[in-house]
């Protein structure tokens, strides 16, 4: 079997400061890591290869070179390859572009049977990713899914919705984007972080994956961001304290003006 | 055995006038009762305070102290009530000065690189104000979260960092301090050397609040280092873990920030008590290995440098963290030992005995012998890269109380044998306080002790500065 595990490379949370003015993230100074949801991802994939020991796990990361830093950490923690896409041009890409761009690897580097991707990274909050690979490449897709196991014809997966916890037979290749029910990745090795140090980092870029540059990046993405702001949490409450008849009274006629007027 | 004067409603009125009423407690169990005792667990060790007082200015401190001395009353200077020796414990009731409106960072000299800190400013957030100004404060008491600069000053705090950076004293470059008179007195300043007169910043330091209130504190900071990255290296019993602390700090070559050993027990309860997945059923003993710097390349080598010695020897398993997440993981299950021992063992007796770093590893198996001798759990945990070891003595449940109490003195006395018949101290960094005062025979000779009572007899004739600690006024 051949999995492939997406991660990105965001900031960590525990650093990262907001630009009041632009609402952006402030990238100096915070340190990036990977996202702590796609963790979850190559957990699953990993734990896929402790029951088949002859199953081999590909992370693969669009981003900068720094994002190598990332890929390395994957690989200390158990995974077999890394590939990273780096390139200019992808810069600015929205989140059709982007799995535009993974769904163009992973069939140039597949096939893969199965494709792992956390819930969401934490710093677009989309999730929706994972989902657009699927839709890209044509195949199956489980989402929200908890636990993992090989099964007969395809993995067991359990889905977890608001309502029910759901057994599926998925049948391969899909995409299956996982959540935190999966567990914990454990700690990278000393002989894993040594390893992984040393290992060359294949990079491709987005032309060398057969697409044009303005397919991707500004260009290639239907998505404006057209402002960001912070949304505003107000109390817009008001406090009378009751003492005697007098305010008593007051706030009656406050209540029933308020509820008269509607609840601002 | 000291009489002192009760605190009268008369003497609770001029408190109030010197503090403000807001800020005196009195007459009051449920809101004094917070003073009675510090984190030491279970109730032995506590004491009623007659009056709580919280001044703001050093000026309001020297008024207290001085009505005090009059009046011979006792005074106990109190900062976040973290300590784990009964330092802030009233054990005479009387006058707890908490020093928690104290709390302002006074001044960052960054030409001179000090920082000029009240006495009930958090640890902690003294390295949240250096941060975005690249500096840092060394000292690193591990609840470094809660508990405040004067009572780190007051105890010598040391923490898991001492192996490269060392102790709270180190920092201290000067102190305002109210006198057991009520005099206030400059000591050091922002100075790096000065041999003018005697040196008594580090007579104060460590002094344990007997010798007076800290009301400013000069701290020296350094430049901050930008990475830390960690070890966590996984050993198949305690002996083979403990005798790899001396040998990684004398055969490394490396000096690390920190080495922290920790047993089966003592990391089994905080892996419990995090719900921790690290595969750990195999594993008899950690070992935490901490190196910190500025170029992650250089860092990286050291931990590979450090790792390959550690597996050499006899570590069965070795986890690097050089992310802030992972590093936090790690640090997590140290940090947690004590709050989870003190879920699982409801009676123990907290330890933080100290002795050269080269015989840790015979410390420790002695204590195993002493502990299946009593039929009780002696946990070690700690500090092991400066021969700091927190054991826990731990009594099974099905002991009584009573058995507890009347075996605790005996097998401590025997404990702390060991420890000085191999050159230790019954602690080091937590301090003597109240709870190991009688102790205090065990490990320094009746002449040491009567230079410690000559000190205290000369800045404190009438001794109403934090009475009952450290040592006994009179010899047996």
């Amino acid at each position: 079997m051949r999995y492939a595990v997406l991660i990105k490379q965001v900031p960590d949370t525990r650093t990262v400061r907001m630009d009041e003015k632009t609402g952006t993230v402030v990238r100096d100074g915070s340190q990036a890591v990977i996202n702590p949801l796609d963790l979850y991802a190559l957990k699953a994939a990993l734990s896929l290869k402790t029951e088949d020991a002859a199953a081999n796990v590909t992370v693969i990361s669009m981003g900068p070179a720094a994002a190598e830093k990332a890929l390395r950490e994957a690989l200390a923690l158990g995974a077999d390859d890394a590939l990273l896409i780096c390139d200019r041009v992808a810069a600015g890409s929205d989140t059709m572009a982007t799995s535009k761009i993974l769904a163009a690897a992973l069939r140039k580097f597949g096939p893969f049977d199965a494709i792992f991707t956390g819930e969401r990274a934490t710093d677009g909050d989309t999730g929706q990713v994972g989902p657009e690979i699927a839709s890209a490449l044509g195949v199956g897709l489980a989402t929200y899914v908890g636990s993992v196991k090989t099964g007969q014809g395809g993995l067991e997966a359990e889905r977890k919705t608001e309502n029910d916890v759901e057994q599926w037979l998925v049948h391969l290749p899909a995409v299956i984007s996982v959540t935190k029910a999966i567990g914990e990745v454990g700690l990278p090795t000393l002989a894993g972080k040594k390893a992984a140090r040393r290992r060359p980092i294949p990079t491709v870029t987005v032309a060398e994956l057969g697409l044009a540059a303005e397919e991707v990046g500004l260009n290639g993405s239907p998505t404006r961001v057209v402002k960001i702001f912070h949304p505003s949490i107000g109390r817009k409450g008001r406090r009378i304290t009751v003492v005697d008849e007098t305010t008593l009274q007051q706030a009656t006629d406050a209540i029933a003006a308020m509820v008269k007027g509607g609840a601002q | 055995m000291d009489t002192y004067s009760p605190v009268t409603a008369e003497i609770a009125a001029l408190l109030e006038e010197i503090c403000g009423a807001n800020h005196v407690i009195f007459r009051d169990e449920e809101r004094l009762e917070p003073y009675s005792h510090d984190e030491i667990p279970g109730k032995h060790y506590r004491h009623m305070p007659e009056i709580v007082v919280r001044p703001s200015t050093t000026e309001e401190v020297s008024r207290i102290v001085a009505l005090a001395n009059e009046r011979h009353i006792p005074v106990t200077p109190r900062g976040a009530g973290s300590g784990l020796s009964g330092g802030a414990v009233p054990v005479f009731g009387g006058i707890v000065v908490a020093t928690d409106r104290m709390n302002k960072i006074l001044e960052l000299d960054k030409e001179n690189m000090m920082i000029v800190v009240q006495p009930g400013v958090v640890a902690n957030d003294i390295n949240e104000f250096l941060k975005p100004h690249g500096l840092f404060y060394a000292g690193y008491p591990m609840s470094m979260e809660t508990c405040y600069i004067g009572g780190n000053v007051a105890e010598n705090a040391g923490g898991g960092k001492a192996v490269k950076y060392g102790v709270t004293g180190r920092y201290v470059l000067g102190l305002e301090v109210v006198m057991p008179s009520g005099q206030i007195l400059e000591v050091g300043g922002k100075l790096l050397k000065d041999v003018t007169g005697y040196n008594l910043l580090p007579l104060l330091t460590g002094s344990e609040g007997t010798l007076g209130i800290f009301t400013k504190i000069i701290l020296k900071v350094i430049p901050r280092p930008k990475y830390q990255f960690d070890l966590l290296a996984l050993f198949k019993d305690s002996r083979t873990a403990i005798n790899a602390v001396p040998a990684t700090l004398t055969g490394s070559g490396i000096t690390p920030t920190s080495i922290e050993y920790m047993d089966a027990d003592s990391f089994k309860a905080a892996c419990r008590y995090l719900n921790e997945t690290l595969p750990y059923d195999e594993c008899g003993a950690m070992l935490l290995v901490s190196v910190d710097g500025n170029d992650p390349e250089q860092m990286m080598d050291d931990i590979e440098l450090l790792g390959d010695f550690l597996e050499k020897q006899g570590a069965f398993n070795v986890y690097v963290a050089d992310t802030q997440a992972n590093s936090e993981r790690i640090w997590k299950i140290r940090r947690s030992v004590a709050e989870a021992f003190s879920l699982y063992f409801p009676r123990q007796s907290g330890e933080d005995v100290v002795v050269p770093p080269a015989a840790i590893a015979d410390v420790v198996e002695e204590f195993q012998t002493l502990a299946e001798k009593y039929g009780v759990a002696i946990p070690c945990y700690g500090h092991a890269g400066d021969g700091n070891l927190h054991s826990r003595v731990s009594a099974p449940d099905s002991w009584s109380d009573e058995q507890w109490e009347q075996t605790l003195p005996k097998l401590l006395e025997e404990l702390y044998g060991v420890v000085a018949r191999r050159g230790g101290r019954i602690s080091g960094e937590h301090g003597i306080g109240c709870k190991r005062l009688k102790y205090m025979p065990c490990v320094v000779s009746e002449a040491f002790i009567d230079v410690l009572r000559a000190i205290k007899a000369a800045l404190d004739p009438n001794n109403i500065m934090n009475p009952g600690k450290i040592f006994a006024m009179t010899a047996k």
